[in-house]
């Protein structure tokens, strides 16, 4: 039977969930203090300048996907080495998406259920939809998005009709000058959520018909920078800068504070909201890894998903406790990331810009 | 994915690619032709039968032990005995015509043929066509010293006639249902569809069945392929008998691992007519009132063929209790138990003391309770359909005091317990499709495990796989979750909503091939839709 098709509008929607993903989870430009709104609007400048730059590259080569580009310019030898690389990359901010979840389901759901445990139930969730392969993540996306982001504004009307919003928490405005706001935008916030997109040029030569990926692909992006702003700054309206700033997961907590005419808490549900934004995230990169290995060994993805799934969950524990991922996070964001981000791609660009378009010689691979 | 299937097919789970067997015992390509002796076409079918007492062989013309010139074949209660007399009498007639038998053999034949008062005949060959013939119902005339014979159709015997639908019944709307006949539920949709665009295709299926199987469709709304997806998967089945529609769906739906139904099932001529004006293809059976459409989409199994017969606005209140009914029924029990046992911070306080306190008493956890008690239903539930009619009324008096009540005032379960599956129970017969329902009462089982060891997060877990599972799913070719994912915005109208027909001009995006408009904009005006598609 025909081949379903993938389209430009499905890869967009799936890019919505991506990057709500975990950024909600986790308090954005802490360094900023009440001035967070401010680094995550420059973050996402920056981002949106990355973001150009990959679609610039698809549009300039739109039948390969990154691992096809990385070999097509940079030589079989030096491209396979830095797909390798992604390859590696991917898998560890999936295991950093399942970690989190991990002290996530600890700390709210299941707190006597040993970690090991929920991680294997999640990974292996992740793992059937990576199995499945990109066309039944993207589906499935479509299918979640209008439930998570009707969840998210029903949130945020609970929140403002609970009166927790305290709109004096924004000032004052550049208390401290630009400085902690402009350290806490670069690279941090860049590299995440934003610069993560790296991930979506393994996707965007999926499409069937990427004419209007550019347009369609930038105006999600407005979308979900805006989107992602004002969630983040909620924490900061609802418990001023100091609490915030100190709290694990604040978004979470900020729900605990909601009431009802009678007291019924539904942390819990929201729970579910963020499970869905980290498996989403999870099981993307997990999708990128596994087309990467696929793309560069020839083995069919199917083989790669257990050895990927297991490496994923090794991972997962590269940390003793929560403080230590949380920092080795901050860490990474900082120091490692902005290589897969901006270094390679930008040489990627350059040598694209200076070497004529190979010939599609292995055209018939996907 | 090779061996794989090597090594069901070594299980017996997948049927191996067709060979070249032949279809029916009877009809080897080899069969011997009705040669000229009558004497010798009659001993082998005696002989092929088994002297069966029900074949009849009428014979005119015989005198002492020669046999008649003339003899017709039939078997009782395969033919109707008025159009049989009609038969009979004309033949009678033209006896002495015939019994000359220096007669040339086309002439004979044109005599019969002319005589016959039949509507349908056909020349039969071989002994095989022969057969055939007079097992679907024709009477066969054979002449002596005339090779080959003629069947005239004069099908009958006794069937039930068009009642109403027993399983899927509706308030407003036509009584009228399917039958085991085939040829009335043809004609049934024939009557509903005045256009020459709607098409049967008539095949045999089963060895020893040789049951009728009929592809109706109107041409130039059913997509050709669809069409021909469905031929070719008709066409591989191999198998002894087909008794009911249920058998082939199972052998040609999409995939055979999944818990949900791909093709769908009418017992409603409006239903299926409905269905094929939307560009689907219908798949009669004989022998049942059942048939069966395909491909269809997950959401079609909520639709119901009054929805378009009563206002849109009370059509689309009742499409949206359905959708909630059926989140009820897939996940009430699943949440009550992951309520109670993991999050009772969720409950307002005073619903979570009453609860606590009709708690107190009962001596099993939570999941065990639910499964208890919705073990209880699914049994009385079969009860209720197995037993005979005259003892229903015992098993609602069992199954409302005895298990409900009495097993509340004994501390066995709770109360809230018992709302909770009885509620559950009665929002799963709200789904109009039967199928559709069983698919979600074994989802519930797994999710209520689920909920009971890990709580919310152990629902989810199960629910994502699920709808993974549906989202890729497939029926011929149509993704099953459309109009959703892949978002189809022109399609939502006639989802959880149904919008008046002014603004339902365009027929479902998924389905159909050519002629979109079904309302205005060319297409239908003038002549007959598929009239001129050809």
């Amino acid at each position: 039977m025909n081949k379903p098709q993938i389209r430009v509008s499905q890869i967009a929607t799936w890019m919505i969930l991506f990057e709500i993903g975990s950024t909600t989870l986790l308090l954005q430009g802490a360094k900023a203090k009440q001035d967070a709104w401010i680094s995550m609007l420059l973050g996402a400048a920056g981002g949106a300048a990355l973001l150009l730059m990959y679609l610039w590259m698809y549009r300039r080569d739109p039948g390969r996907n990154l691992f096809q580009l990385l070999r097509a310019y940079f030589g079989k030898i030096l491209g396979s080495a830095a797909g390798f690389a992604f390859v590696l990359y991917f898998s560890y901010e999936s295991s950093r998406n399942l970690r989190d979840l991990g002290e996530l389901t600890v700390m709210t759901l299941l707190d006597r259920t040993p970690m090991q445990v929920t991680l294997l139930l999640f990974l292996s969730v992740c793992a059937y939809v990576a199995w499945k392969g990109p066309q039944a993540a993207i589906l499935l996306n479509t299918a979640l998005v209008p439930s998570l982001l009707t969840s998210y504004v029903l949130l945020a009307v609970f929140i403002w009709a609970s009166g927790l919003v305290h709109f004096e928490f924004l000032f004052p405005i550049l208390e401290n000058g630009w400085k902690p706001v402009v350290q806490a935008a670069f690279p941090e916030i860049v590299s995440f959520p934003f610069g993560q997109l790296v991930l979506f040029l393994v996707f965007f030569s999926l499409a069937q018909n990427g004419k209007n990926m550019t347009g369609a692909m930038l105006g999600t992006y407005v979308f979900i920078a805006l989107f992602l702003t004002f969630l983040n700054q909620i924490n900061f309206l609802v418990m001023g800068p100091v609490l915030a700033v100190n709290n694990t997961f604040p978004l979470w907590h900020v729900v605990q504070l909601v009431r009802f005419a009678r007291p019924m808490r539904m942390e819990p549900l929201f729970s579910l909201v963020l499970f869905n934004g980290l498996g989403t995230k999870m099981a993307a990169f997990m999708i990128g890894a596994l087309l990467g290995l696929e793309n560069l060994t020839g083995v069919s993805r199917k083989m790669w998903v257990l050895p990927v799934s297991a490496a994923i969950f090794g991972m997962a524990f590269i940390s003793p406790n929560l403080t230590h991922h949380l920092w080795l996070g901050r860490k990474s964001a900082t120091w490692i990331w902005p290589w897969f981000q901006i270094a390679i791609p930008l040489l990627l660009f350059l040598v694209m810009l200076i070497r004529s378009k190979p010939k599609p010689a292995a055209a018939g691979t996907e | 994915m090779k061996p794989f299937q090597r090594i069901l097919q070594t299980l017996g789970l997948r049927r191996p690619t067709p060979t070249g067997r032949s279809r029916a015992p009877a009809s080897a390509s080899s069969s011997p032709a009705l040669n000229a002796s009558l004497q010798e076409t009659l001993s082998r079918l005696q002989t092929s039968f088994g002297q069966s007492s029900d074949i009849v062989v009428r014979q005119w013309g015989g005198s002492g032990d020669m046999s008649g010139r003339l003899s017709l074949i039939y078997i009782e209660g395969m033919v109707n005995p008025k159009l049989l007399s009609n038969l009979t009498k004309a033949l009678s007639e033209a006896e002495p015509r015939l019994a000359d038998r220096s007669i040339a053999s086309e002439s004979v034949e044109e005599t019969i043929q002319s005589v016959l008062p039949a509507g349908h005949l056909h020349r039969i060959e071989t002994d095989a066509q022969l057969y055939s013939a007079i097992l679907e119902g024709s009477a066969a005339v054979l002449v002596d010293g005339v090779p080959g014979g003629i069947a005239a159709a004069v099908p009958g015997g006794e069937r039930r006639g068009v009642e109403e639908p027993t399983s899927q019944t509706v308030v407003r709307g036509p009584k009228e249902g399917f039958t085991e006949e085939l040829a009335i539920n043809l004609s049934l949709l024939r009557r509903k569809l005045r256009t020459p665009g709607l098409r049967f295709e008539r095949r045999k299926i089963g060895r020893y069945t040789q049951t009728s199987v009929v592809i109706a469709y109107i041409d130039g709304l059913l997509d050709p392929q669809i069409l021909e997806e469905i031929r070719t998967r008709l066409d591989a089945i191999d198998t002894d008998s087909i008794l009911e529609s249920g058998y082939i769906e199972e052998f040609i739906q999409d995939r055979t691992w999944s818990p949900f139904p791909t093709i769908m099932n009418t017992e409603r001529p409006d239903t299926a007519a409905a269905a094929l004006l939307e560009g689907l293809a219908a798949i009669l059976v004989d022998g049942t009132p059942f048939v069966l459409l395909a491909p269809v989409t997950f959401f079609k199994f909520f639709q119901a063929s009054e929805d378009y017969y009563q206002r849109y606005d009370i059509s689309s209140l009742l499409r949206v209790i359905r959708l909630f009914s059926f989140f009820v029924g897939m996940l009430l029990p699943s949440l009550y138990i992951a309520v109670t046992t993991f999050h009772q911070e969720m409950l307002p306080t005073t619903l979570l003391v009453s609860l606590a306190a009709q708690r107190e008493g009962t001596p099993l956890p939570a999941l065990i309770e639910a499964f208890l008690m919705e073990i209880t239903f699914e049994v009385i539930r079969e009860a209720g359909v197995r037993m005979p009619r005259a003892i229903g009324p015992a098993i609602s008096i069992v199954g409302a005091l005895v298990l409900g009540q009495a097993a509340v005032q004994a501390g066995l379960v709770s109360g809230a317990m018992v709302i909770v599956v009885s509620f559950t129970a009665i929002a799963n017969f709200v789904i109009p499709a039967l199928n559709m329902a069983a698919s979600i009462r074994l989802i519930r089982f797994l999710l209520m495990l689920l909920a009971g060891t890990f709580g919310l997060f152990g629902i989810l877990i199960g629910t994502i796989p699920i709808l993974t599972h549906v989202v890729t799913l497939r029926s011929f070719g149509v993704p099953y979750f459309t109009p959703l994912a892949p978002l189809e915005w022109n399609n939502l109208k006639d989802l959880f909503l149904r919008v008046p027909w002014r603004l339902m001009k365009s027929r479902p995006e998924a389905f159909y091939q050519q002629n979109e408009w079904r309302q205005g904009q060319g297409g239908n005006s003038g002549s007959h839709p598929g009239g001129g598609a050809g």
